[in-house]
């Protein structure tokens, strides 16, 4: 498997960065709904401190992954695909990419105006992004930052589903080539 | 005119009659503040008490006269943060429902060994009293003054924040108490 992108496939790279972002995003929803159902203990701090540390890495791993995308062609729509697909897939993939950005930072944003501690696994401490806090703006930061994850949540249901109906309707390499890779064509050497 | 004449002269007769009292001056609230530094998840923050009495009498020739009667209401605290000032004041932290103020009182100043004075005294806090070394900074300008005072304490000797909340990782268990006053001359 090579490490870039080609006309058929996508790269190690590009998969790698897709499924360790995907498993984070999916243990992040996780946390953050668990977390504020839990009764303030040490626990729940911890639990806390751990979401904001997933979220910084996955707002780092995305700006890596849209970094090497900038780098490299992406491999063409399966023959066939109708534009009104086309059109619609990428406006969804742009639509994840803004979303993958903006939660995180809007997360970063909102524990900003708490005013509360951000430190990476207890690790280095990160900076908040506004002058400390602030109440006018800090429940405004937390409506965001939940009302993009629940327009990420209905997008994700499309972006799964339209994968699976490429693979098991379609039949053709959407899906693999994010997973195992493109079948190959005949008569071609790899 | 008379009245303000036989006032000048009750407080000379005041002031004469007790001439061992220190000069007590009056706090300028506007122009001080109590706070404190502590650290949570690891990282430091500052907080302060936005409501305080003070009762200073203090003369750096005369230490001997010299008291600090502290009242600080412990509802008034702010971390910049009202999650945190919300749990602060809950029962596992200051319980300010029972305990509403804390109170500090001087019982000797002394020189300290690298010449500043110190003040020793007792500090009510949730309900548990115990001796509090001050640092004292005393900065007289005409008729005003700035005092500064600096106390390290340790909040788990006063049961704040114990039992699950004790980790000091959580929450640091040194804090550092101080005071910035500006003194105005009060007549006596």
């Amino acid at each position: 498997m090579p490490l870039r992108s080609t006309e058929r496939d996508w790269g190690a790279l590009v998969r790698a960065f897709h499924w360790l972002i995907a498993v984070l995003i999916v243990a992040q929803g996780v946390i953050g709904l668990s977390m504020v159902q839990m009764g303030l203990t040490p626990a729940k701090v911890r639990v806390f401190a751990l979401h904001k540390s997933i979220g910084m890495t996955i707002l780092a791993l995305v700006l890596l992954r849209i970094a090497w995308r900038l780098t490299e062609r992406r491999p063409a729509d399966p023959p066939g695909m109708p534009r009104w697909q086309r059109r619609a897939a990428h406006a969804l993939h742009l639509a994840l990419y803004v979303l993958i950005l903006a939660i995180p930072l809007s997360g970063w944003w909102f524990n900003s105006t708490a005013n509360a501690p951000l430190v990476w696994f207890g690790w280095f401490d990160i900076p908040g992004l506004t002058g400390g806090y602030d109440p006018v703006w800090k429940p405004r930061a937390l409506l965001l930052h939940q009302t993009l994850f629940w327009i990420l949540v209905a997008l994700l249901v499309g972006h799964v589903g339209a994968a699976l109906w490429h693979h098991f309707r379609e039949r053709d390499d959407v899906l693999r080539r994010m997973t195992v890779g493109a079948r190959k064509q005949n008569g071609e050497i790899r | 005119m008379m009245k303000r004449l036989g006032g000048l002269c009750i407080a000379m007769l005041l002031g004469l009659a007790a001439p061992a009292l220190a000069q007590t001056w009056q706090v300028d609230a506007a122009h001080s503040t109590l706070t404190f530094t502590n650290t949570y998840q690891n990282v430091e923050y500052t907080g302060q008490f936005r409501r305080f009495d003070a009762d200073i009498a203090y003369d750096p020739d005369d230490l001997a006269h010299a008291k600090f009667d502290v009242s600080v209401d412990i509802t008034s605290l702010d971390t910049r943060n009202s999650e945190r000032d919300h749990t602060a004041l809950g029962v596992e932290f200051f319980d300010a429902a029972k305990f509403p103020k804390a109170h500090f009182v001087t019982t000797a100043f002394r020189k300290g060994a690298n010449g500043k004075v110190v003040a020793d005294g007792v500090l009510t806090l949730r309900g548990v009293s115990k001796p509090v070394e001050l640092t004292v900074d005393f900065a007289p300008r005409g008729d005003t003054a700035t005092l500064d005072v600096t106390a390290p304490l340790k909040r788990l000797d006063f049961g704040i924040g114990g039992g699950q909340w004790a980790d000091p990782s959580m929450i640091g268990n040194g804090v550092t108490v101080r005071g910035h006053l500006l003194l105005r001359k009060a007549s006596r």
